[in-house]
């Protein structure tokens, strides 16, 4: 029984064109998310898991099945792309219960499936009305509700949060958690940053069809070594503190903050640092909080990939 | 077959069927179908016509005529002949002509031309008389369906066998997965629990059910308006005496094998190439050369089989090269159940290679 999606040593090329190349990876449940500038590879990934496009290297399970075996994969997974494009004439439930008939579902629970996923992505009002009418956010949670209507264990999300005002995207994140709470693997490509920081349990960052990091974010940062720590420490006296701070070797750089109670500090050896500091907090000075300042996505995916076409 | 599968073969088909049947795309398919059923309604009132204005004349005539009485009118007989035998005409016009002198010095020779027009009421006979004698005869028979089921044979062999199915197949089965392609919505299958088969094989019946629908219907039209013209009588007697039924019987289930064969034959180009002209012509000529193709490679073909099936021969008219007799008549027909059977295995064939293609089928459009 596997209980993960496992990439082993897959290769895509499009023709000459490379999509990815010699991803090894082992993605466990919960919200993982693929990061990456266009052109890095997120979608093939997805489209690569979903049997979509076939590797050209490499083999891919997705927990115990293939992805030629569509009658079976997609019993267990859903997944919204980001095609916008839909079978004609179709009106929002039309499209959700035609996709349940096709899985070989009856009638009757075709329907019951079809509005409760309507439901649940907040498009009960527009279920009736012609697709083609139907504004972009509105496409978006249809096909969100596509993917979430036979109550996959894997659900791939293709920038899901594409085309959504405020209220839809955090309905949808809400969304996300719950299903991830469930024990489920939710897969979503975003190049939103903040967003992907704040519900991701693991991240996989991508780069010109190449993971160049996977895992949970903590872990991603403390393996890249080339960039300092950045901590930040609230406390009422940060010039003697950031004098203290000078005397140790791992310290480069210290900057007080704008409102003198507080500094930002970036050491080499983050260990060391917070050992360092309870040493100085022994000898009197009061500190208030501390917490790192690049432990995210952002400063992660700035330091491995750069800061090109990112939202923040 | 797993039940499911049929339940998810019907899903298909249902979303299919809109497509098929009521794509702005596809109008001139119904067009195509209905130009032979045009063409024979055409046909039937300039006939009903005719036979109004034999009719017309032959009442006007001083007596009524018999079809043999037509045919004893020969050449070279005198006015006063034809008329001693068919009495005065109903219906005559005359000219002069004025014909130049045979010698330089000769006198122009003034020939005055009668056209005697008689009918029996079925039947028209036109007799060209010049300077008294017959000099032309031309007999126009008024309905008869030996003849006219031979064009009924030529019309449905040649027109809508060969360009209406073959055309309407071709716009209905190659768009069945490049028009969803072209859509970009080919990945809503693709996404359902459904095996890749399981959605050729609807898509193949939906298209299936649209042409022979479609075809079906306008072959029962054009039998319909075939038959329209003829007496009540001359109909039952061709009907139920005559192998009517059976012909119109075997034409439906040739028509619905042409759908099946060269359905088929399409899904699989439309999966294999991008652009459907290539191999529409390709296929159009490969059944075209049939007949001067070694008996082998004849019956990798949908046109061998279903020309065997027809049941009218159509026969060369005289002097006809040998190489466009070869391309009317059958030489070499096989067994009906031969045929059918051969058919079977061509589409067959051409299924199991659409459902390896299917099957390796990736989402890519980008590259269309």
């Amino acid at each position: 029984m596997n209980d993960r999606i496992v990439f082993e040593d897959v290769s895509k090329f499009y023709g000459e064109i490379l999509g990815v190349n010699r991803v090894n990876l082992s993605i466990p449940p919960g919200i993982t998310s693929l990061v990456g500038p266009n052109g890095s590879g997120k979608t093939t990934l997805m489209n690569l898991m979903t049997g979509l496009v076939r590797p050209t290297r490499g083999r891919i399970h997705v927990l115990d099945y293939k992805i030629d075996d569509p009658e079976n994969l997609f019993k267990i997974l859903g997944y919204s792309t980001q095609f916008d494009a839909f079978p004609k004439g179709l009106t929002g439930y039309q499209f959700i219960y035609s996709y349940l008939r096709l899985a070989g579902r009856d009638s009757q629970s075709a329907e019951q499936m079809a509005w409760r996923a309507i439901e649940r992505v907040n498009l009960v009002d527009a279920a009736k009305r012609n697709i083609a009418g139907y504004s972009k956010g509105m496409r978006q949670r249809i096909r969100l509700a596509q993917a979430l209507s036979h109550d996959p264990k894997v659900l791939v999300l293709d920038e899901p949060l594409n085309g959504l005002d405020p209220l839809a995207r955090s309905e949808m994140i809400a969304l996300f958690r719950a299903t991830a709470a469930q024990g489920c693997y939710v897969i979503i490509s975003s190049h939103i940053l903040h967003e992907v920081d704040v519900i991701s349990d693991q991240v996989i960052l991508l780069s010109n069809g190449y993971v160049v990091a996977e895992g949970k974010i903590h872990n991603v940062r403390s393996e890249i070594q080339e960039h300092p720590t950045q901590i930040l420490i609230r406390c009422s006296q940060p010039r003697e503190l950031a004098a203290k701070m000078f005397e140790y070797e791992h310290t480069i750089e210290v900057s007080i903050h704008k409102d003198e109670h507080g500094l930002l500090l970036k050491t080499r050896d983050a260990d060391r640092f917070y050992l360092a500091l309870n040493e100085i907090a022994l000898k009197g000075i009061d500190i208030e909080s501390v917490a790192p300042a690049d432990d995210d996505v952002l400063s992660v995916y700035e330091y491995l990939i750069g800061n090109e076409e990112v939202v923040r | 077959m797993k039940r499911i599968w049929w339940a998810q073969i019907k899903a298909v088909i249902r979303l299919e069927m809109r497509k098929t049947f009521f794509a702005k795309r596809g109008l001139w398919i119904y067009v195509v179908a209905a130009l032979p059923v045009m063409l024979f309604i055409a046909y039937a009132i300039a006939t009903s016509s005719q036979q109004n204005r034999s009719v017309s004349v032959a009442r006007q005539g001083e007596r009524p005529l018999a079809y043999q009485d037509l045919l004893a009118v020969k050449t070279g007989m005198t006015s006063q002949e034809v008329i001693a035998i068919l009495g005065k005409p109903p219906i005559t016009f005359h000219w002069t002509e004025n014909r130049p002198p045979q010698t330089e010095k000769g006198a122009s020779l003034e020939v005055l031309h009668e056209d005697y027009h008689y009918s029996d009421g079925q039947n028209d006979l036109f007799v060209g008389i010049a300077d008294g004698k017959v000099e032309s005869i031309n007999i126009h028979q008024g309905n008869n369906l030996g003849q006219d089921s031979i064009m009924f044979a030529g019309v449905f062999q040649f027109f809508f066998l060969r360009l209406a199915i073959f055309f309407g197949c071709l716009g209905i089965f190659m768009n069945l997965f490049r028009g969803e392609i072209l859509d970009r919505s080919l990945h809503f299958y693709f996404l359902a629990p459904i095996r890749r088969e399981v959605v050729m094989a609807g898509k193949f019946l939906a298209g299936l059910l649209a042409t022979c629908t479609i075809f079906v219907t306008s072959e029962v039209l054009q039998t319909i308006a075939f038959l329209w013209h003829f007496s009540p009588r001359a109909r039952d007697l061709y009907l139920y005496h005559n192998h009517g039924l059976e012909h119109a019987a075997i034409y439906l289930g040739v028509t619905v094998l042409a759908c099946v064969g060269y359905g088929a034959f399409f899904l699989v180009a439309g999966m294999l190439f991008r652009n459907p002209i290539l191999p529409a012509a390709a296929i159009l000529i490969w059944e075209g050369i049939n007949p001067f193709l070694p008996a082998v490679l004849r019956q990798f073909s949908v046109i061998y089989y279903l020309k065997s099936l027809c049941p009218v021969d159509i026969p060369s008219p005289p002097g006809t090269p040998p190489v466009f007799a070869l391309l009317i008549s059958n030489s070499d027909p096989v067994a009906a159940p031969v045929a059918i059977l051969g058919i079977s295995i061509v589409a067959l064939i051409a299924l199991y290679v659409s459902s390896l293609q299917v099957r390796r089928m990736e989402i890519n459009y980008s590259t269309e």
